[in-house]
């Protein structure tokens, strides 16, 4: 991690906090065609927020990014044989 | 020939238990997206969910809870600040000590919400009862081994003190803890708001 570079922890923290407050105000909202896109859409900022300037994913070197990446990209498979075993158990 | 080799080593060497730890979460992103998706599934083939469990969860006191693990997060980031940049440890050792405490306030928590479910008539056999308890429970064990390293942590630090040049294993700790807080934030928005 670069120290030059730095990012303001504190903005990052505020801008978590602040999306949380709003989240959570939206869930109280009845229109599920809202309510979803914009839960989905704050949630994965969220992250993303933590995985860039909390995890450094930014500033580090671009190996710990695939690594990371490769979790996801693995986990598609997982998600399409769930898709099909589940509502077979169920 | 030698120095040619060590110029293009993509990583150094202190940089391998840090890829480690990315290897480790990259293989927790994949167990947790399969028991989010076991959670999902379930509770999708319950017909009145609404009535039956989503009245039962008390958003306000999660959310409280999820603004105390964001908030353990940026002690975490604040620690690292205080012992990288001013190698200041008693800023590092104080930061550590208020995660451990967010740490254990946020298990207090889930183990408030956890009481009153039960107190409420769920069991862990009930079909939302199954894969709630064994979601956020696999997710409260993973907290609870992050403030057992923590307080390893400490104990270390007590001993022999990180410094600006030594820091790695609190940094390690750090992603470990960030990571814990980004699968919450999911867990939140699907379990609790959706």
């Amino acid at each position: 991690m670069e120290t030059k570079k730095r990012p303001n922890y504190l903005f990052v923290f505020i801008a978590l906090a602040v999306f949380t407050l709003i989240e959570t105000l939206v869930s109280y909202i009845q229109q599920e065609a809202i309510k979803f896109p914009t839960l989905a859409i704050i949630s994965v900022t969220k992250a993303i927020l933590v995985l860039l300037y909390f995890m450094h994913l930014k500033l580090d070197s671009k190996i710990f990014s695939y690594l990371f990446i490769a979790g996801c990209v693995l986990s598609i498979p997982l998600i399409l044989v769930i898709m099909v075993v589940m509502p077979q158990i169920i | 020939m030698n120095e040619q080799h060590t110029n293009v080593a993509p990583l150094a060497q202190h940089e391998n238990t840090k890829l480690a730890i990315w290897l480790f979460l990259g293989g927790e992103v994949v167990f947790f997206v399969s028991l989010i998706l076991v959670f999902v599934f379930s509770r999708l083939t319950i017909s009145n969910y609404e009535a039956q469990f989503r009245s039962l969860l008390s958003i306000p006191i999660i959310a409280a809870n999820t603004f105390v693990l964001v908030t353990s997060s940026y002690f975490v980031v604040r620690g690292l600040e205080a012992i990288n940049i001013k190698d200041d440890r008693k800023g590092l050792q104080t930061n550590l000590i208020i995660v451990m405490v967010l740490g254990l306030l946020f298990l207090g928590g889930q183990a408030f919400e956890w009481i009153t479910l039960f107190n409420e008539g769920m069991t862990l056999k009930s079909s939302f009862g199954t894969p709630f308890f064994t979601v956020t429970g696999i997710h409260g064990t993973h907290v609870f081994i992050g403030i057992l390293w923590l307080i390893y942590l400490l104990v270390s630090h007590k001993r022999r003190p990180f410094t600006r040049d030594n820091n790695r294993r609190v940094e390690n700790f750090g992603l470990y803890w960030h990571f814990v807080d980004i699968v919450w934030i999911v867990l939140f928005t699907v379990i609790y708001l959706v």
